[in-house]
């Protein structure tokens, strides 16, 4: 009993910190409980659906997709052709994301092709992917557009003739989603279609684990080498898991800027990736293991404590930008200490392991001994 | 012979492209100047009512004065007009606009709609009024040109890309 109560903190031991945590920040904040419980269901709708996009490559043993990041540039580009082309409401959200699609599809089929290129070390792989795809991306967005992809808005264009402007509003698509179904519960407005694509997509999920390319996935993330000898095509998955990823990264940002209601066209996604990370990691998800309820958890935790650290820190200290400190470092200290604690249960297995072929050497001489 | 993946991914990619011009068509947004000057359609002018309320497609009515334009931002190609006639007479007029997907800025005539003219004269594009320099800039180019004997031409308005 008491082992297994050892065993469930160190399994849970970044959720349990968390919830202390928040549970300490939230009444030194003053925050009030309405605004809290409005702010964190607008903020599921919001980004629960990027994270999901995470859960794939980690079933396949790639690891946390840094790489999701290509997606979140594609769903850009699609939303600033729209907005370029005066496409408003539904339709217009729809365009951008079929627009994403074949970018993100050639995007995710080069990270997994590189990342194939780099087995072991795909997390740092995509990171420095994301850095080197952004400097095209900047070459597209702030030279290309304008000059060779036409853009019929002056409005949209910098004072120069070409490149975008560094923040474009999407007044026409803004929280179109959300408010498709309108639903006020107790003077909260709940964003009702936002939630049915998070569950359609965690439906998805869950189907397309018991499919053939998911049983195949999960093979490949447990071991490459019999995933190969048992004929699976281990690259090929590899790299359809993280095609899939990037595919849903474009959609989710598409479904994140509708909500948000404006493009930071050079910045929107650059941190999507790390605060996805993080929020599934605070969820209780590691390297090698999530699902959706890690998301759920991971999501409502993180921006819980994005929301009432400035104010808990502007409370205890006077300085709300401590609190803002303090929650960026706990948010990368997440994922850093997730990889080390990764990184320590696998040594820590194969040291076991290693003892026991040791061991089992002793016991079967012993037992040869006894025989004779 | 084409094989049947390749058909199948073929009807996948022409499908998305369908519904993409399809979401193009229905999701195309429009800025309307709904307007009550008076216009001249076979030479006969057509005069709006000292007061209406306009309606499109059974949003909030805007009341409009004469020779007044209001702007409003519309999606889709039809859209449902419905003038009522508030000083003057108890008319009401409801009517069908068609917009031209690739017309951004469009002028609904209030009194041709009102004098129920055809359909066709209902909308025509804006055509925005030719920018005029202000006197203070003429004025500096003068200066920086010294001995030109006539200020520079006007500069056209910056023509959107391609």
């Amino acid at each position: 009993m008491n082992s297994k109560l050892r065993l469930f903190f160190i399994e849970n031991a970044v959720v349990i910190l968390f919830i202390l945590l928040i549970a300490v920040a939230i009444p030194v904040s003053g925050l009030p409980r309405q605004f809290l419980m409005q702010e964190i269901l607008m903020r599921l709708g919001r980004n629960s659906f990027l994270v999901i996009a995470l859960l794939l490559p980690i079933m396949a043993g790639m690891g946390l997709n840094f790489g999701m990041v290509l997606g979140a540039m594609a769903g850009q580009i699609g939303l600033i052709f729209i907005m370029d082309w005066g496409i408003v409401g539904i339709p217009g959200v729809l365009l951008a994301m079929i627009i994403s699609l074949p970018i993100s599809i050639f995007l995710g089929w080069l990270c997994g092709s590189i990342m194939n290129m780099a087995k072991g070390r795909e997390m740092v792989t995509g990171f420095i992917l994301a850095f080197f795809m952004n400097g095209l991306y900047m070459m597209i967005v702030l030279y290309a557009m304008g000059t060779l992809i036409p853009i019929m808005n002056p409005e949209m264009l910098l004072s120069r003739g070409y490149g975008i402007r560094n923040v474009v509003g999407l007044d026409g698509v803004r929280q179109c989603i959300d408010n498709l179904i309108p639903l006020k519960i107790g003077g909260l407005k709940i964003p009702v279609f936002s939630y049915l694509i998070i569950a359609a997509v965690s439906c998805f999920i869950v189907w397309f684990r018991k499919t053939k390319i998911g049983q195949d996935m999960r093979a490949v993330g447990q071991d490459r080498a019999v995933a190969d000898a048992a004929g699976i095509p281990v690259e090929r998955t590899r790299i359809m898991a993280i095609v899939i990823s990037t595919v849903l990264a474009g959609i989710g940002q598409v479904i994140f800027l509708q909500n948000l209601g404006t493009i930071n066209t050079t910045a929107s996604h650059e941190q999507i990736g790390m605060f996805s990370i993080a929020a599934l990691l605070i969820g209780g998800a590691s390297v090698t293991r999530a699902s959706i309820p890690n998301v759920l958890i991971g999501v409502t935790l993180f921006h819980l404590l994005f929301l009432v650290s400035p104010m808990a820190g502007k409370n205890l200290i006077g300085s709300a930008m401590l609190g803002e400190y303090f929650r960026q470092f706990v948010s990368y200290g997440v994922i850093a200490m997730a990889l080390v604690l990764y990184e320590w249960k696998r040594m820590t297995q194969e040291h076991e392991a290693r003892a026991e072929l040791r061991g089992g050497a002793a016991p079967a001489k012993g037992a040869k001994g006894g025989a004779a | 012979m084409i094989s049947r993946s390749a058909f199948q991914r073929s009807c996948v990619v022409l499908g998305l492209l369908g519904l993409s011009a399809f979401l193009f068509y229905i999701g195309k947004g429009h800025t309307l100047l709904l307007d009550t000057n008076a216009v001249t359609l076979d030479g006969k002018e057509l005069r709006s009512a000292e007061t209406v309320e306009v309606s499109i497609d059974g949003k909030e009515p805007e009341s409009m004065g004469r020779a007044e334009r209001v702007m409003v931002t519309v999606a889709g190609p039809r859209h449902r007009v419905s003038i009522e006639v508030v000083s003057g007479g108890d008319k009401k007029v409801e009517g069908r606009l068609s917009i031209p997907t690739f017309m951004d800025t469009a002028v609904v005539s209030i009194p041709a709609i009102l004098g129920e003219a055809p359909s066709r004269s209902w909308v025509t594009p804006f055509v925005p009024p030719p920018s005029e320099e202000a006197p203070a800039e003429k004025m500096q180019q003068q200066e920086e040109t010294p001995g030109a004997p006539a200020p520079a031409p006007a500069k056209a308005p910056a023509a959107p890309n391609p």
